[in-house]
């Protein structure tokens, strides 16, 4: 046979070519595929995207920046509190007096403190109180939001809930409790998070009722499979690039709306981004002061930025659609 | 339909007045009673009792609690006719200690407690603070009052029952015990406002509260009413002694002068607004500047000024930076769906993205400086003739939302594109203009159209940053103005108004809906 001669080598024995393999049941029974990880995936098409390294990395530097900054350095707002000479100073000034150091190369405030100094430890309140809100509202909005999806009488008495709750203006429900509890960061947290996660539940609500009754999930339930397991396995999964492009979008409102409330008057004692900006208000409209207004407010610019664009893009890659 | 609309209605007005319910709790025994004096020197001023009766006068006024004095009950027993005034005269100085009362005033204070017992009031006495046998110490009179808290159904219930005021011509005889000789309506065809020779009908009571009922001017709609007013709450700090609503819609800015003829037949330049004249006991006589004008106790009239009312500016404002959001937004959205991923995408992309992460008083006060650096006016005067002042308001207003519409058009276009009828579309051989028009716009508009009337109603609301920054003296600050004063009043007015506008946004954006597209039905059996 031609085939038989193509393949025999010269001066080897089909011994010697061959080796004996034994049969195993359990072997067989494995599929061999390259290994699927979804979340590596996800990263994977995360960082084909450059865009999203850079902005990872100034969101890392300026978070990392925020915590470290002021636990390595000392500020203390009233140390320059009589000397006159001090105050409302712009860089130039400010390198010109101090010498120069990164403490003053946005300034000095209204009681001669480093506005550098000022803005990172309020970013740190604002990205702590962002980060534990979002947490908390999270963690409660998605679970009774996915409980509040699947059942049909919950639905009926959350959706009253939710309408009256909702009606409540926010602004009032938060001056009440911080005047009640104290304008401390811990009631600032309590006041967003108390009513803040129906909002996200009525959400998520609205999510899981769209792919509740997809095909699958009725077959899934035909087969006997417990709600339960339908909830983690099923839903939640389709679920993990909304959740993340909420997240996205929750983070930096919190740092927004502590800005807002700020401004308003209603925030917290602590020197947060947002009573950074509320107390530099003035300075803005006075000639060479302007730097004491928009260095926080561009630094919470960025970090919401920052913030959003990742988030978002996350979300995006975090879409198995997009795995291809 | 009808039948659908009203029952969401009702349902959203239940819903609306548990809200108030809500907020009535949170005020009123949640927040700590003394707040409200924190910034009151006059509380400061007093020492002793007067503190203590003042505060509880002033409880009063801000509605945390019913509260009577001892001679407020014996003016009480005078106008039931139980008591006459020589009597109450001599009964009226109570002693500085219980045990100094005479025999007599003994006798009515006995009657003054166990009429509270009976009413459910608490009667508190202070005895005098001396500073030695002769001299009160400061404030240190004796006291002597009952006050009541207001339970909240009881607090909810008089809200609501006293939410929209009919007048009669009974009004006087409530107030004083007798009615005015010549009660009741009269209908003249020739208002005596303009001199009683023009042509003017109008109904004007005698009794009622207001004294014009129906009146015809120059002004939009023509033909004014004060027949039925709509009660949120009266103001204690922000405007003292006027309703929400009247707060919200009354003119602003300065006086406009006309020549005016009084009811007495004097003639000068004023603003008063004879039309607005409310009746005030004994004011007449009590001042001379109102009786050489009026000759009855309808004195208290409003003025007329130049400027619009806060909702008038509010919405002004907030409706035109409404159009202009759908007019710039909507079709951006559209270009930015239709070259999707292509450069003009991107650059929508970005602006919305600033939009949304950015804090709004940030970008705010970015446009309010670019603003200023083109001259634009940033600060807003009522006196100004300029319709420049409205320029950056509206701008502040107008770029996050078309920012937002441009993001929620783009989203609902191109998941519209991937929908299988629109393959079917081009595969039966339509143009791509064509699918773009009349399939996907169609489709892709319904959930923008829903959130329109929610738009115009929300102008009405105002905007707190924007007015704020800008100075604008519209609706938006209301509230927290209130919040800031603990005006309890204002704050449950506002709270009702903003709850029953989200309310009927809401169900004038389905039955739009529904409009637009026939398979939306509210009626019939497919619900």
């Amino acid at each position: 046979m031609e085939n038989n001669e193509l393949f025999t080598v010269e001066g080897m024995t089909d011994e010697e070519l061959f080796a004996r393999v034994d049969h195993n049941s359990l072997d067989s029974e494995k599929i061999t595929a390259p290994r699927y990880s979804y979340w590596r995936s996800v990263f994977r098409v995360f960082f084909k995207k450059k865009i999203n390294i850079v902005i990872l990395s100034v969101l890392a530097f300026v978070i990392l920046f925020a915590y470290i900054y002021p636990v390595v350095t000392t500020y203390d707002r009233f140390s320059n509190l009589m000397d006159g000479s001090t105050k409302h100073l712009s860089p130039k000034a400010a390198i010109e007096k101090f010498g120069f150091s990164i403490k003053w190369i946005l300034g000095t405030g209204a009681s001669g403190q480093s506005t550098f100094d000022a803005i990172w430890n309020g970013s740190r309140i604002s990205i702590s109180l962002a980060f534990i809100c979002a947490a908390i509202n999270m963690t409660v909005g998605v679970l009774i939001g996915a409980i509040w999806g699947f059942s049909k009488k919950i639905d009926m008495f959350m959706m009253e809930v939710y309408n009256i709750v909702g009606n409540v203006p926010n602004i009032l429900l938060i001056s009440v409790l911080v005047l009640i509890l104290s304008p401390s960061f811990w009631s600032m947290v309590f006041a967003l998070t108390i009513t803040g996660w129906l909002f996200i539940a009525y959400f998520i609500r609205t999510q899981v009722i769209i792919i509740r009754d997809r095909e699958y999930n009725l077959a899934s339930r035909c087969l006997g499979t417990p709600i339960t397991r339908i909830a983690t396995k099923n839903i939640l999964p389709f679920m993990t690039s909304v959740i993340v492009t909420l997240l996205a979008v929750e983070i930096p409102s919190y740092i927004s709306y502590e800005v807002f409330l700020a401004y308003i008057g209603m925030g917290m004692s602590d020197m947060s981004l947002g009573r950074l900006i509320y107390e530099a208000e003035s300075a803005m409209v006075t000639p060479g002061w302007q730097f004491e207004f928009w260095s926080p407010v561009v630094i919470a610019s960025i970090i919401t930025v920052s913030l959003y664009v990742t988030g978002q893009n996350l979300g995006d890659a975090s879409d198995p659609r997009t795995h291809m | 339909m009808a039948k659908y609309v009203l029952k969401r209605l009702i349902h959203g007005l239940i819903s609306s007045f548990i809200v108030v319910a809500i907020v009535m709790i949170m005020i009123y025994s949640m927040l700590d009673k003394n707040l409200i004096f924190k910034a009151d020197t006059v509380y400061t001023n007093y020492g002793n009792n007067e503190k203590v009766a003042y505060s509880f006068r002033k409880w009063e006024e801000y509605g945390y609690l019913d509260y009577i004095t001892y001679n407020e009950y014996l003016l009480k027993l005078v106008v039931d006719g139980e008591l006459d005034e020589d009597t109450r005269a001599s009964v009226a100085s109570f002693g500085k200690k219980p045990e100094n009362d005479s025999e007599k005033v003994a006798e009515y204070v006995k009657k003054f407690n166990d009429y509270c017992a009976a009413n459910g009031y608490t009667v508190v006495r202070l005895n005098a603070i001396m500073m030695n046998g002769k001299k009160y110490a400061s404030g240190g009179q004796q006291q002597l009052f009952a006050y009541k808290d207001l339970p909240i159904t009881n607090r909810l219930w008089t809200y609501v029952k006293n939410l929209i005021h009919v007048d009669n011509i009974h009004y006087v005889e409530k107030l004083t015990g007798t009615p005015l000789e010549n009660q009741g309506l009269t209908f003249t065809l020739h208002d005596p406002v303009y001199g009683g020779q023009k042509f003017s009908p109008a109904i004007m009571g005698n009794g009622t509260y207001y004294k014009y009922l129906f009146y015809c001017d120059n002004k939009f709609p023509f033909v004014h009413q004060n027949l039925v007013k709509l009660q949120l709450g009266t103001s204690y700090a922000v405007n003292y002694g006027v309703d929400v609503f009247d707060t919200m819609t009354k003119t602003q800015g300065s006086y406009i002068m006309s020549t005016t003829t009084f009811p007495t037949g004097l003639t000068e330049e004023s603003a008063d607004d004879l039309h607005s004249a409310t009746f005030v006991l004994g004011s007449r006589d009590a001042n001379k500047i109102n009786s050489d004008r009026f000759t009855d106790d309808y004195t208290n009239v409003s003025t007329i000024k130049a400027g619009k009312s806060k909702m008038g500016y509010s919405f002004t404002i907030g409706l035109i930076a409404m159009f202009l959001a759908y007019l710039i937004g909507l079709p951006m959205g559209l270009l930015m769906a239709k070259h999707k991923d292509k450069l003009i995408d991107k650059i929508g992309t970005v602006y919305i993205v600033f939009i949304i992460a950015v804090p709004s008083l940030a970008y705010i006060f970015l446009f309010k400086a670019i603003g200023g650096m083109c001259g634009l006016p940033t600060t807003f005067d009522m006196e100004s003739t300029s319709k420049l002042i409205y320029a950056l308001p509206i701008i502040s207003l107008a770029l996050p939302r078309i920012g937002d519409n441009m993001k929620w058009l783009r989203r609902y276009m191109i998941d519209q594109m991937n929908s299988d009828y629109v393959k079917f579309a081009r595969s039966g051989g339509l143009t791509e203009g064509e699918i773009f028009r009349k399939h996907i716009m169609k489709n892709a508009a319904i959930p923008i159209v829903h959130g329109i009337p929610g738009a115009i109603l929300g102008a009405l609301v105002g905007a707190i940053i924007t007015e704020r920054v800008y100075t604008v003296p519209g609706a938006g600050n209301l509230l927290t103005i209130a919040i800031n004063q603990y005006d309890n009043g204002v704050i449950v007015g506002v709270t009702l108004f903003y709850a029953v506008l989200s309310v009927v946004s809401i169900i004038l954006g389905d039955v739009l809906i529904s409009l637009v597209d026939p398979r939306i039905s509210y009626s019939g059996k497919a619900r």
